[in-house]
């Protein structure tokens, strides 16, 4: 049985450590580019979103990999997601690759549901040993998140251009060899250090940009065309509420437990989104009304014909609570110097705005 | 007399009668818009941000006709009918929607409809509706009884005459209106009742084959066994809300001996992008049924669509031609 699963962001490296640590053969697929997104578009229905087009990519790459167990999130109330796998494995069937697309139901089983999984396709290892592999698995998440956070804040404000970018892809790297705990904690300790160390402007005081959206574009780089780079090239620094670290922590261990981190997003939503509308729409609409105080403007990022996003794009301008916000569509008819443009202008509103507050 | 309105879009085709029933036999006075216009999809799309899809579009145009022409407009957030089975995405926040683009719209009532959270909240939304028209909850479920009765015989006139719902509306309220003639060859359509019973967005599109002389079998003159079978043949468990008027009667409709069969899908549908893909790849394994997907949008000229509509046609006459050579 050889394993695989579509990308998201760097989720591959916490997969990969988990597969090898359960003696699994796990295939990554090649990373997300212009091929995988040429062959998602090739394939996929007319009018589906982005995320569908890269993760059907990534599945016929892996397919051609020699992966005949295709692992898929999916469930159910949420959006399209919940029915990708259904048309992803017809057209893996049709283009004559037999391999076996197992739907991950993220949003029912929780936690229990994975590690059983878990537990299926390493051939019934013990619990002791998947447990530990899980762990570790989640602790390269963790890893990877943190380093990322410390990025977000170094990019708006170093003096030498790009040296949290070469950092950040350094640390990746070590953390995608690192092959015990202790390693682990160290790349982490290093690399904090190091971010921490960088020559910053210390007069500057950046634009803060809070980034919101679907979670798939906000956590895969090469659908938003890097947007969170572009942006601390002009000295912006972001904020997301969405890490996939973030997620795991909640939606297995602690939302079953009736923690729920997004109620105070959907109580400020409240006032205009009474419902979850599916996908991220209610948290969209949440973020908006709570950081209209505390950021200088939003970013919106949704794939061209996301359902929830839409609806969140209706009525977001219409809330008391005022912010600027720039919506930015993803799909392959994106192009880098359109949104250049747009994210310039955006970025020279925000500073105008600033300087207007300040007199 | 309160005026309740009802726009003439979405999930009007589906559930009229049962609305209406209720709210008259609640006292209220219920106002629809008037049908689709040029005028009524225009403004509606002047609402709302580009890629929001046509349904909606139209629909916010329907909500605007109202405005001014009663007390309340109704709009349900309908989340789920069947167990574990959930709709789009602006279903759910249409209500939410309509008041953000459209804030000059008359109070809403909406109500959440959601199978799976029991029966028991699904009556306390009947009542807290009926609460805006009457103090008697008694009065509500009578009314509610009713319109549950109006409901089934609206869906059975449907089934066992052929009718479609603006027919079977029309025959609900006293109108004489022509039978489908069963004798002439048959072409399905498959789709949403809001696409295909519009006029406007569809341009015509039953009356034109009508005019080719054919009969157009449509998802609602299917029973629900029918229908189920036809999902779970494509797709196993169904999805979708309205899984069934796509995937259930494409699934059927293809292997029921008609001539043809049109899937008519809206630009920027999200449910539909992924269901009329299943029937498309469905009628390409099969090959027995000719089928054609139809998309429509505000820009899509009629003489496109006719000009599709007579290729499909004439494609259909050349084969029973084809067919009949050989026999012969």
């Amino acid at each position: 049985m050889r394993v695989s699963m579509p990308h998201m962001g760097n989720l591959y490296i916490p997969l990969k450590a988990l597969a090898q640590r359960l003696d699994l053969d796990f295939i990554v697929p090649p990373l997300t580019s212009q091929r995988t997104l040429s062959l998602g578009v090739r394939y996929s229905p007319e009018g589906m979103c982005i995320p569908f087009k890269l993760t059907l990519g990534n599945l016929i790459e892996a397919a051609e990999l020699g992966a005949d167990t295709l692992l898929m999130p999916a469930g159910s109330g949420i959006c399209r997601l919940g029915y990708y796998y259904k048309t992803q494995e017809q057209v893996l069937h049709d283009l004559g690759y037999d391999a076996e697309i197992i739907c991950l139901g993220i949003s029912q089983r929780k936690l229990f549901g994975l590690l059983e999984l878990l537990k299926h396709l390493s051939n019934d290892a013990p619990w002791a040993k998947i447990i530990s592999a899980f762990r570790f698995g989640l602790a390269k998440l963790n890893v990877l998140d943190r380093i990322e956070q410390a990025v977000q804040k170094v990019r708006p404000v170093e003096l030498v251009k790009g040296t949290a970018n070469k950092l950040y892809a350094q640390a990746i790297k070590a953390t995608e060899q690192a092959d015990d705990f202790q390693a682990l904690k160290r790349v982490q300790r290093d690399y904090l250090e190091q971010l921490r160390l960088v020559e910053r402007d210390e007069n500057a005081e950046p634009l803060v940009v809070g980034i919101i959206g679907e979670f798939y574009v906000l956590l895969e780089p090469f659908s938003n065309l890097d947007v969170e780079k572009e942006l601390g090239r002009l000295g912006v620094e972001v904020r997301r509420t969405i890490f996939t670290s973030g997620w795991t922590k909640f939606s297995l261990f602690l939302n079953p437990l009736g923690v729920n981190e997004k109620d105070r997003l959907h109580k400020a939503a409240m006032p205009y989104l009474k419902r979850d509308i599916g996908g991220e729409g209610w948290e969209t609409v949440g973020e908006k009304v709570l950081h209209a105080k505390d950021y200088d403007g939003l970013i919106h990022l949704a794939p061209f014909t996301c359902m929830p996003e839409i609806v969140a794009q209706n009525i977001m301008p219409s809330t008391k609570e005022n912010i600027p916000v720039l919506t930015i569509l993803c799909d392959e008819q994106l192009g880098k110097p359109g949104m250049l443009t747009r994210l310039e202008a955006f970025v020279d509103l925000l500073k105008y705005r600033r300087a207007k507050v300040k007199v | 007399m309160v005026k309740v309105g009802i726009p003439r879009a979405l999930l009007y085709y589906q559930y009229y009668p049962m609305w209406k029933t209720f709210f008259e036999g609640l006292g209220a006075e219920v106002v629809v818009s008037p049908p689709t216009t040029q005028a009524t999809l225009s403004s509606g799309s002047s609402r709302v941000v580009a890629d929001t899809c046509l349904p909606v579009k139209v629909f916010c145009g329907h909500v605007l006709a109202l405005v001014e022409k009663c007390d309340y407009i109704f709009i349900p957030a309908l989340r789920s009918v069947k167990s574990k089975i959930y709709n789009c995405s602006k279903f759910l926040g249409l209500p939410d929607m309509t008041r953000a683009v459209i804030p000059e719209c008359p109070p809403i009532l909406d109500i959440d409809i959601d199978i799976n959270k029991g029966k028991r909240r699904l009556y306390q939304a009947i009542y807290s509706l009926g609460r805006h028209f009457s103090w008697n909850p008694l009065k509500v479920r009578q009314a509610a009884l009713a319109a549950w009765q109006a409901h089934h015989e609206y869906k059975e006139l449907m089934v066992n005459k052929s009718l479609t719902p603006p027919q079977a509306i029309a025959r609900i309220s006293g109108a004489e209106t022509p039978s489908q003639k069963t004798d002439q060859p048959a072409i399905a359509l498959v789709g949403h009742p809001y696409l295909l019973y519009d006029e406007l967005i569809n341009h015509r599109l039953i009356h034109r084959l009508e005019q080719a002389g054919y009969q157009t079998p449509t998802p609602e003159m299917l029973t629900t066994e029918q229908l189920e079978t036809g999902v779970t043949k494509l797709t196993g468990r169904p999805y979708w809300t309205y899984e069934e008027e796509v995937v259930g009667s494409g699934g059927h409709y293809l292997e029921s001996g008609v001539d043809g069969v049109i899937g008519v899908v809206a630009f920027g549908c999200g449910p539909d992008s992924l269901m009329m893909d299943m029937v498309q790849r469905r009628a390409i394994r099969l090959k027995t049924t000719p089928f054609m997907s139809l998309t429509l949008e505000e820009h899509s000229a009629e003489a496109g669509v006719i000009t599709r509509l007579e290729a499909f046609l004439d494609m259909i006459q050349r084969r029973k031609r084809k067919e009949a050579k050989v026999c012969a």
